[in-house]
């Protein structure tokens, strides 16, 4: 299945058992604990990372307040 | 971040990753800004959309290095170094508060922050309401509908006074307000953020975390717990829309440190991510001496008075005890009755220095109505416990013996 993450369009194996929460630990999210995860256009909540299923054509933002620019 | 690590292992492994070659010290990354092979790289960080440096200001490796070890010391969370402990005060409230909002302080407040909030905040629409932090009722009805932020202190300096925070923060809490508390005095090794309750800490980090008096620096800890989606925050909505729990934070590192830039330099990061690692020790040993040195004035005939919270008449000793446990801090104050009698002393001390500084090794003394409050009216320094014979001692980690002998034979003076 494909989909996009921070604009690249990433290739993933087929897993229907597969959630934000376990994408972030197979991709080995940099400081998972303070990531915003944008699904679809819409900020998850936290709590929301292990209850959202990922399918084909999903569209995911890694996003951090760490860096330099303006939210 | 949370960790396995036990405090005293934190204060020296805490976010350490391997430098270059295995170094086991952070590096120095003495560069003003950090370069991207591609374009589509340095938008990406912008973007935050991936973790990157981009300029010294906003962030540094060294910087980071110690902002990762000063959350985890505090229970977890996130923290941004600044330039000093005024910067990070500075940064934090402006970061809460805005033109016609309001501030209720402790009235006990550290000079600088007294300052801060009445003489230059004040100038922008801000104004602050202060009260005594150990009424806990004043400070319930000092409360209204404008009021945002509840500032205090874990111990007054120089008042020594020791308010309740978990009970101040219960009384924040349950006004839809944060509470930021400075605990500089105490470091969090006399306490963490998480068992004060706080949800944010401002503080200056050139006393007990650097530790012998060779760094300015402060820093702001966000514990990630209060709930900035509030009607009260609207300046919040898009932080909280977006980085939930870290609103702050965000608000923090993407807009007000951004912009008023007091960043600190990566040698000073670094140097504070040396002195830290001692802290556990250094604090032991400056609560044992301050101890000893308080209990020897105490039985003093030449001295009137003596304040610090480990002596069991202090007023302060039973809340000290119940936050603190058995550890009191290494400020203390006492007076001689007059003014010249405590020039007297200050000038016939041989190895305490004196100066405007506390939480070195070495011990300090400064007698405040003179010098850092001389600028404020009797009225002020009645409010911050500043009396004309009052000499403040910052009690170092040298040997108690010589610490005492040197008060004794300043006090033969008088």
């Amino acid at each position: 299945m494909k989909v996009t993450i921070n604009g690249k369009e990433t290739a993933l194996s087929e897993n229907p058992a597969r959630t934000i929460d376990s994408l972030l630990e197979e991709l080995d999210v940099n400081q998972r604990l303070y990531v915003t995860v944008e699904f679809n256009g819409e900020v998850l909540d936290r709590t929301e990372h292990e209850t959202t299923p990922v399918a084909d054509g999903d569209t995911i933002e890694f996003l951090y307040f760490m860096g330099g620019g303006r939210s | 971040m949370k960790s396995e690590l036990k405090f005293d292992s934190l204060l020296i492994h805490g976010g350490s990753e391997p430098g270059p070659a295995g170094a086991t010290s952070v590096p120095i990354v003495q560069s003003s800004s950090f370069a991207y092979p591609t374009a589509q790289g340095l938008e990406d960080v912008f973007r935050g959309r991936a973790i990157g440096q981009v300029y010294t200001r906003i962030g540094n490796p060294t910087t980071e290095a110690l902002e990762k070890r000063l959350a985890l010391l505090e229970g977890g969370g996130t923290a941004i170094a600044t330039a000093s402990g005024m910067a990070a005060i500075t940064t934090a409230v402006m970061t809460v508060v805005r033109c016609g909002d309001e501030i209720l302080a402790s009235s006990s407040l550290f000079g600088g922050t007294f300052s801060l909030f009445r003489d230059t905040l004040s100038n922008y629409g801000i104004t602050t309401t202060f009260v005594d932090p150990l009424d806990l009722e004043a400070v319930a009805a000092a409360i209204n509908d404008r009021t945002r932020l509840l500032f205090v202190e874990t111990v007054g300096n120089p008042k020594l006074d020791v308010p309740d925070i978990p009970a101040l923060a219960d009384i924040a809490h349950a006004a839809g307000i944060p509470i930021m508390v400075d605990s500089t005095v105490t470091s969090p090794y006399l306490a963490t953020g998480a068992r004060l309750k706080a949800d944010i800490l401002a503080y200056s980090t050139s006393k007990y975390i650097n530790g012998t008096g060779t760094t300015i620096g402060g820093a702001i800890v966000d514990r990630g717990v209060f709930d900035w989606n509030s009607p009260k925050f609207p300046h919040f909505e898009a932080f909280h829309k977006k980085y939930r729990q870290f609103a702050f934070t965000a608000r923090v590192r993407k807009l007000v440190h951004k912009d008023l830039g007091a960043c600190p330099a990566p040698l000073n990061s670094f140097l504070l991510t040396e002195g830290v690692q001692t802290l556990a020790l250094r604090m032991e040993r400056h609560c044992s001496n301050a101890l000893t040195l308080a209990r020897f004035l105490a039985a003093h005939p030449k001295v009137a008075w003596v304040s610090y919270p480990g002596l069991e008449d202090s007023p302060h000793h039973e809340v000290a005890k119940k936050l603190y446990g058995t550890r009191f801090g290494g400020l203390l104050t006492f007076g001689t009755g007059d003014k010249p009698s405590a020039f007297k002393v200050i000038d016939n001390l041989a190895m305490a220095r004196n100066l405007a500084n506390i939480g070195d090794a070495k011990t300090l003394v400064i007698h405040p109505a003179s010098t850092i409050c001389a600028d404020y009216c009797a009225e002020d320094k009645a409010l911050m416990g500043v009396t004309e014979d009052l000499i403040r001692v910052s009690v170092g980690i040298e040997d108690p013996q010589d610490i005492v002998e040197d008060f004794t034979r300043a006090l033969e003076a008088v």
